[in-house]
């Protein structure tokens, strides 16, 4: 079962292996509000398609459950033993309310109730049953719902702890699963332990010889906001490009301007580098050695095959920023930092280079319990003791369409483009993908005029671009949808402030928009157009007086 | 920070947390604002909720009120999760 990724596109490489499995009789259910390449592609066909309104996955996931619960399909031996019994009962009551019926789930998200129904059905009883899921599950103000809802249904069917099961996310990026791991949030460290864990902040005091702070820092939205009213004055970024990928550009910008010190680290001068006061030349994964981490836990590494063209590898970077602010910090080689991390997070602590030499990758736990790894998590119990079943309660979006904003807009990445395109932008793929256009149905274009090919402004409450329209049948009536590997589109200019209520995590996946024709760029476009120049000059060389 | 932002995420949570159980509505409020909001938006909330607290959904100004008599202290569960995108 794919729940809101589409990896063709996103995660080529998995989805070869997918499309293996899938031409070997794997059956396959799609729960996606596009019709994506793997609906119907040649020698695969989907089961079943769950073309759900974006928004409503939390409402789709909790009829399945319906479905699991009121059919007699869960797998009782399995909840018995792992899951806490008490919780599990609550949670079918919950679930077996008919408001969670696939014929009251209909009404709110568009997917005909009996493929929600045979889909259901197939999930709890067509054997090893796996769940994958993308950022079209995270990327909305009840994406941490929609996570649980999905470990609800594992737990329910017995599909975890096993091979060819599970809960699988696909990460946004191939090291998102690497940062964190290393504590890139503002509230924990690595290994997923909250900084205000007292035992844990002391190992690292410890090795450090400086007090840690035990309280959660800022996230980015926040950081924004707290920029824009003076108490976040600097920020250094390492190879995000967060002017263009953030939601709600024009805020974004107004927090980046009101910032006293912006150090930028990337590879080239991205669009977020036009606020930057300092801009550090980041390497690439050819010019440095480390690690990354991808989606099943597996550490794997990076080796070094020329030198910085900038003389530095980013670690490097790092430590002397760190020196000149007065933290002395010294590595000879990436190996030490993973010794230190070794040393200080129970789930590494049996990983150094020496080990990924010897065995190629390992997947994470690697400690005393797991020398080689862990390939597979859950076998025998839960890390935090049983299996618990968590309500979970459709709350819809506040994200409305209505008379002046009547479309959902919902945005993706494509093959030949990586994110906000900072590298493959720079290359030949721009061949395949020139501009981000918008894919908008028939029936949706005729009312307002528009032909394939022709200008249209995209407005919704947060600001307006222009791109050209493709007249699809991929979206629904009602359904837009773009990319947004373009800066002189810059999509997120319409995209907005509302995120996931546990994570903060934008909601990309829905923003109501209209669509009219256009016959020029937003003012939006013309003014940053104006603003990139002008942050791009390159002063005069001075020339010393003979 | 502005106060209806806060506000606003501040009811997001509570409406996740006030299906789950009973006992655990408060607390579980209580807890994601301390595990996951940056002292500053703590403190703007206590000081939103002392003028009044104005459009605060009812479990969320208790867990907010619970929140601040045990300010200053690691009374409630630091219990972390996985996240990323």
């Amino acid at each position: 079962m794919i729940i809101g990724a589409n990896p063709t596109d996103g995660h080529p490489v998995f989805a070869s292996r997918m499309k293996k499995g899938l031409r070997d009789g794997a059956k396959l259910i799609i729960i996606d509000p596009r019709r994506i390449d793997l609906v119907r592609t040649p020698h695969i066909e989907a089961d079943y398609h769950l073309p759900l309104k974006p928004g409503t996955n939390v409402a789709v996931v909790t009829a399945l459950a319906h479905v699991i619960v009121t059919e007699g399909l869960v797998n009782e031996t399995f909840v018995r033993e792992r899951c806490d019994w008490d919780e599990f009962q609550d949670w079918a009551a919950f679930v077996a309310d008919p408001r969670h019926s696939p014929e009251e789930v209909e009404k709110i998200s568009g997917v005909p109730a009996e493929s929600i129904r045979g889909a259901a059905r197939l999930y709890a009883t067509g054997g090893n049953g796996a769940i994958y899921y993308g950022l079209g599950v995270t990327e909305h103000s009840q994406g941490s719902t929609t996570v649980i809802a999905i470990a609800n249904l594992a737990m329910a069917t017995g599909n975890i702890g096993r091979k060819g099961v599970g809960v699988n996310p696909l990460r946004g990026q191939n090291n998102v699963q690497g940062s964190c791991d290393m504590g890139s949030f503002p509230h924990e460290v690595s290994g997923y332990r909250h900084v205000s864990d007292d035992a844990t902040r002391a190992m690292f005091e410890a090795l450090w010889g400086r007090p840690l702070d035990a309280e959660p820092g800022l996230r980015i939205p926040n950081m924004i906001d707290a920029a824009i009213d003076g108490s976040f004055k600097g920020i250094y970024i390492q190879g995000e490009d967060i002017l263009q990928s953030d939601p709600d550009t024009q805020h974004m910008a107004a927090g980046l301007g009101a910032m006293e010190c912006v150090v930028v680290q990337d590879l080239f001068l991205v669009e977020t580098a036009n606020y930057a006061h300092v801009f550090l030349p980041g390497s690439t994964f050819l010019e440095k050695n480390g690690t990354f981490t991808n989606a099943e836990r597996r550490i794997q590494m990076v080796r070094k095959v020329m030198a910085p063209r900038n003389g530095y590898e980013d670690w490097q970077i790092t430590e002397m920023l760190s020196n000149a602010l007065g933290f002395p910090m010294h590595y000879n080689h990436p190996s030490e930092i993973m010794d230190e991390i070794a040393a200080l997070t129970p789930t590494f602590a049996d990983v150094s280079y020496a080990k990924l030499d010897e065995l190629g990758s390992v997947q994470w736990p690697c400690n005393a319990a797991a020398p080689e790894g862990t390939p597979i998590m859950h076998i025998d119990g839960f890390v935090h003791g049983k299996g618990k079943f968590v309500i979970t309660e459709y709350v819809a979006t506040d994200e409305k369409t209505g008379p002046r904003f009547p479309l959902l807009l919902t945005t993706g990445r494509i093959l030949s483009q990586y994110n906000v395109g900072a590298q493959t932008r720079r290359t030949a793929n721009v061949v395949w993908h020139p501009e981000d256009v918008l894919e908008i149905h028939p029936h949706d274009a005729e009312q307002r005029g528009v032909r394939d090919g022709d200008w249209v402004k995209i407005a919704s409450r947060a600001g307006a671009t222009t791109l050209r329209a493709k007249i699809t049948e991929r979206v629904a009536p009602g359904v837009v949808y773009t990319t947004f590997h373009h800066p002189s589109t810059q999509v997120n200019v319409v995209t907005t402030e509302f995120s996931d209520w546990a994570t903060n995590c934008p909601e990309y996946k829905v923003t109501a928009v209209q669509i009219m024709p256009s016959n020029g760029p937003s003012e939006w476009q013309q003014e940053y157009e104006g603003l990139s120049k002008a942050a791009r000059r390159i002063a005069e060389p001075l020339v010393a007086p003979e | 920070m502005s106060p209806d932002r806060l506000v606003y995420m501040a009811n997001q949570i509570g409406k996740f947390f006030e299906v789950q159980r009973a006992d655990e509505v408060v607390p579980g409020i209580a807890n994601h604002i301390k595990k996951f909001w940056d002292p500053r938006m703590r403190k703007a909330i206590f000081a939103y909720l002392d003028s009044g607290g104005d459009g605060l959904d009812p479990p969320v100004k208790e867990a907010i009120l619970l929140l601040k008599a045990h300010a200053g202290n690691a009374g409630l569960s630091t219990e972390t999760s996985f996240q990323g995108t």
